[in-house]
């Protein structure tokens, strides 16, 4: 907070402010409209009967029910997975795509982005071509004699993994990449000449600058895979049963809105949980980098 | 704003135009079988009735329709739904009453009449194989289907119970006539779902749509595909290695109903009487092998002999099959997808 003593320029600041404020009332109204009148409405039907009267038994219903403990299992494996994954090969790439000479990023960038231009249900399918029985990837296997048999690589966890990594890679990219560039290139010559060896400099000096963005990442992975649907209910094959699923059921063959609506509650309050955790974990291990650097 | 002027401008006109057909929506499960249901149905009906025809697909029509009549906003006048959901939906009272007055009523056979969901087609859940892998020699009766030793290969299933309990206890050797009486008892549905659980080691692909079934058949991603017999046929008639066999089917029906609310409900109904003449339901099975349920279609040699042993319902098919009872899922439905779901998921 910067304090102005001038009373006449806070009055100017006052002003701005609230002009500023102004200007985002199309939006905050549409947010309102589009996000927060569908919650409220769902909370509301989450405690009716088919009936339309006031009841806590979906609550009880659908909590007390060992299918939304195991679809909650399913959905966190689901999330988890494609976030390491996503760390594990998307750091590397970020790293990479920084350190190239801005030209070649930006023609680089472009093969990242171009699956993020076409549809996931086409996206999705065409992963279904590339890995089933006698797709592209096992025939390659098997007709080069590397594997026997063709590999169950789709309608399993598998499969789902690899379709939902491709899905999130390039949208947990954009924030590292954008964090690494940032970096300033003289602290990297610095470490260097001072005779770090380059997997200190990873460690010590890029890793904890790009934090924030990896954070971010792992924040839109997260909550861009928890209500994944597409690709489970595509590449699954039935086995791979997430909370997106779950409602989809309850909704389709049951017709059980009050319980279809506990299900997006209890993913919206996972969702929460997951968003509080990643900032306490955040603010952490940005003390830790603090006290680390004043060490 | 230039939207709202072209909308306006278009709204004047179309309120200037004179005479404008009727339009009727129609939502169908899409695919092959809803191309056959446009082709031989409702396309010569609605020539002949001088309608305009908005086409809809759904997948999941009983969950799209209780939507429309929940939130008040019908949009479809017609929908095609299984008959168990058919009667579902008359339970929850999402369905227009049928107006036999301009509906034939002696056009159902009395033990498959319905005051809401008018039944036209009949189909059998099946078994097809890969012919590429079992050749001459596939499994003959479910039990052989469950003998993973004799058989082996992956199996695909659909992901829901219906059906797939009805073929469980068949393979467990209760015979057709006792299958309903069997579900009843706990114990019934409960031996079914162990019976489901035997084989789902070997179960490559538990299938959520009838496209998918024929694509995985098609594809050899499975080899041995529990699937509707109209799916098996167009794969077998396409050139894929596949066979199938009604041999212990399960036969059901599916109906057209009107959503209640429909916003050109008198016009739907004539659409349902016009497009299931007995001419143009034995015409369906030109495309799909779903064969009429109007007795008259099969009079008068409307339906070729030989295609007529590809019908489900035809005399000589249905000795082993169990008719799927419509009233038996509407009131047991819920517990039955339960203990299927809680069998997936262990």
């Amino acid at each position: 907070m910067t304090v102005i003593a001038d009373p006449s320029l806070a009055a100017d600041a006052r002003r701005e402010r609230r002009f500023f404020l102004s200007l985002s009332l199309p939006a905050l109204f549409i947010v309102g409209l589009a996000a927060i009148l569908p919650i409220l409405w769902i909370i509301r039907q989450s405690f009716l009967t088919t009936g339309g009267e006031y009841t806590v038994s979906n609550y009880q219903k659908v909590l007390s029910s060992g299918l939304t403990w195991s679809a909650l299992v399913t959905t966190l494996e689901l999330s988890l997975g494609t976030l390491v994954a996503c760390i594990l090969l998307g750091t590397p790439l970020a790293l990479a795509l920084a350190s190239v000479r801005p030209r070649m990023a930006n023609m680089l960038m472009v093969f990242v982005m171009l699956p993020l231009w076409t549809s996931i249900l086409v996206r999705t399918y065409g992963w279904l071509v590339l890995l089933r029985r006698d797709g592209l990837i096992n025939a390659a296997l098997t007709g080069s004699g590397l594997t026997a048999e063709p590999l169950p690589l789709v309608y399993n966890f598998t499969g789902t993994l690899i379709g939902m990594v491709h899905y999130m890679l390039p949208l947990f990219l954009l924030p590292v990449y954008a964090a690494m560039r940032d970096i300033d290139a003289n602290l990297i010559r610095a470490a260097a000449s001072m005779g770090a060896t380059l997997r200190q400099v990873v460690r010590t000096v890029i890793l904890p600058l790009s934090a924030g963005g990896i954070f971010s990442g792992s924040i839109i992975v997260l909550i861009y895979t928890i209500g994944f649907f597409i690709t489970p209910a595509v590449l699954g094959g039935g086995k791979v049963n997430p909370l997106s699923t779950r409602i989809e059921r309850t909704l389709s063959t049951f017709q059980d809105w009050g319980s279809a609506s506990v299900l997006g509650i209890l993913l919206l309050v996972v969702m929460a949980l997951i968003g509080v955790m990643l900032l306490a974990a955040r603010r952490l291990v940005a003390m830790s980098t603090v006290k680390a650097s004043h060490a | 704003m230039s939207w709202l002027r072209v909308s306006l401008t278009a709204f004047a006109i179309s309120a200037a135009l004179p005479v404008h057909a009727q339009t009727v929506t129609i939502t169908t499960a899409g695919g092959d079988y809803g191309n056959a249901m446009k082709e031989a149905m409702w396309g010569p009906a609605a020539k002949e009735l001088g309608y305009d025809i908005h086409e809809e697909t759904l997948s999941d029509g009983l969950a799209a329709l209780k939507m429309q009549v929940t939130s008040g906003s019908v949009s479809t006048d017609i929908i095609h739904l299984g008959s168990p959901e058919g009667a579902q939906a008359a339970a929850q009272s999402l369905l227009e009453p049928l107006d036999y007055k301009i509906i034939d009523p002696k056009s159902v056979p009395a033990g498959a009449k319905s005051d809401y969901c008018y039944p036209f087609d009949s189909y059998g859940t099946v078994m097809s194989w890969s012919t590429k892998t079992y050749g001459e020699n596939p499994p003959k009766t479910w039990a052989e289907f469950w003998d993973v030793a004799k058989f082996p290969g992956r199996r695909a299933l659909r992901a829901n119970a219906q059906d797939s309990i009805e073929i469980a206890l068949l393979s467990d050797g209760v015979a057709p006539a006792d299958i309903y009486p069997v579900l009843s008892t706990p114990e019934g549905l409960d031996r079914a779902i162990k019976r489901l659980e035997a084989i789902k080691p070997n179960v490559s692909v538990w299938w959520t749509s009838g496209a998918q079934s024929a694509q995985l058949l098609k594809d050899g991603e499975a080899d041995l595909v529990i699937t509707w017999n109209g799916r098996a046929e167009t794969v077998k008639k396409d050139g894929g290695a596949a066979d199938y066999t009604f041999k212990g089917s399960v036969i059901g029906t599916d109906c057209l109903g009107v959503p209640k609310g429909a916003p050109n409900k008198e016009a739907a109904m004539k659409l349902i009487a016009a497009m299931t003449q007995p001419a143009r339901v034995a015409k369906l099975t030109d495309f799909i092998a779903y064969g009429p349920v109007n007795p008259a279609a099969y009079e008068g040699g409307l339906i070729p002999q030989d295609r007529l042993k590809t019908l489900a319902t035809a005399p000589e098919n249905a000795g082993t099959s169990v008719f799927s009872k419509a009233d038996w899922w509407v009131k047991n439905g819920e517990a039955a997808q339960k203990a299927f779901d809680e069998m997936m998921s262990r």
